[in-house]
């Protein structure tokens, strides 16, 4: 079950975003990486990203159900559009990712019709460090197209990731350098 | 003006690269060891360009910016492709760890001659910083580095290129003459 019941202060600069600590209980976090850890993954790589992934979206297994709905009921949809302040949330949709070593995700802005705010929930217990790579790197960008690095984001264990999806919303997950997986549960939620 | 390779001015391996190039599914052809590269002098004067999404590198004049509109390279060219190429732009350009372009940059391109000369030295696969080219309903096709080859690649309106990121690990930089030539 979620543990989390509330959504810290919203960051507004460079694009509004969050980090949820503590999300789900020990025991829901348990299954959920049991349950991630027996799917068949696939590669995926193309000029933008290289990484395995796993759609959660449809899939009917009793974990991933309760985590769906932890992620995604009414009571934390609702909190989520408040927070940020945005129209109401009607679904949303979520996939595994894992990142290991050479993988990567170049910067883009997430930008497709009905997405409102991203969310990533990592799910690494190692303890990332910075060196490892698999930051989530933040950048402020100007007219022509030039970045600044704002926040890199070290995941976390545990931690719900959301921002805001716009046309400044400029991320990228950082290149693994270690040997390690980094695993997350991420996705949207729409209008 | 460096010389090209003797071997790639012979008859019969003029006619036989045409016949390559032509039969391909994704008309190309990658000339090694084209030009003596010992002999060219390889100053760039460089500044970081950057389009977040688009592109991160660094550009430049082309190193061998008058060979590439020489009527002598030119004529080269279309007698190896069968084609009217007529001179558009030459750049230098290094990718550095880091750095990298998307496919997308090619978006509103017409018909055109792709044509990359490798300065990258010493270079591993692992590090990527590869050459993609993509069309719908082909097989992408790729293109490792490889210090003095030349690349010759025809695309369609709709066909796009990149080059791929390179490794953070990479202790090399990706150099290379980029020059594109329009077709009819």
């Amino acid at each position: 079950m979620r543990k989390a019941e509330e959504i810290p202060q919203i960051v507004k600069y460079p694009f509004p975003h969050v980090i949820v600590r503590d999300f789900l209980d020990m025991a829901t976090l348990d299954l959920v990486i049991d349950a991630l850890a027996g799917l068949e993954y696939e590669f995926n790589e193309s000029d933008l990203f290289s990484y395995l992934s796993f759609g959660l979206t449809d899939i009917d297994h009793p974990v991933i159900n309760i985590l769906r709905d932890d992620l995604g009921d009414e009571f934390w949809r609702r909190k989520v559009a408040e927070k940020f302040s945005v129209k109401p949330i009607s679904k949303i949709d979520m996939g595994a990712y894992v990142y290991g070593l050479g993988d990567f995700l170049l910067p883009h802005d997430d930008q497709v019709e009905g997405r409102i705010i991203a969310y990533s929930l990592h799910l690494t217990d190692i303890g990332i460090t910075e060196k490892m790579g698999g930051a989530l790197h933040i950048y402020e960008a100007d007219k022509l197209g030039k970045s600044t690095l704002v926040e890199s984001l070290i995941p976390e264990y545990n931690s719900l990731i959301m921002f805001e999806v716009s046309n400044h919303s400029w991320h990228q997950v950082g290149e693994i350098l270690d040997d390690i997986q980094r695993l997350t549960v991420t996705g949207w939620y729409h209008a | 003006m460096p010389d090209i390779n003797f071997y790639y001015l012979e008859k019969a391996t003029l006619s036989n690269l045409k016949r390559i190039f032509n039969s391909s599914d994704f008309p190309f052809v990658r000339l090694s060891k084209f030009l003596d590269i010992e002999s060219v002098d390889y100053e760039p004067k460089l500044e970081r360009e950057e389009k977040i999404g688009y592109y991160n590198r660094e550009k430049g004049s082309a190193i061998l910016e008058e060979f590439w509109q020489s009527s002598e390279f030119i004529k080269f060219l279309g007698r190896i492709t069968g084609l009217k190429p007529k001179f558009r732009s030459a750049n230098h350009l290094n990718y550095s760890p880091g750095d990298y372009s998307l496919l997308h940059i090619d978006e509103s391109e017409p018909n055109r001659l792709s044509v990359v000369y490798d300065f990258t030295r010493s270079w591993r696969l692992e590090w990527g910083g590869y050459d993609l080219y993509t069309s719908p309903d082909k097989e992408p096709l790729i293109c490792n580095r490889d210090l003095g080859s030349l690349m010759i690649v025809k695309l369609e309106k709709g066909d796009l290129s990149c080059t791929r990121y390179v490794s953070l690990k990479s202790k090399k930089s990706t150099l290379i003459d980029f020059i594109i030539y329009d077709l009819d």
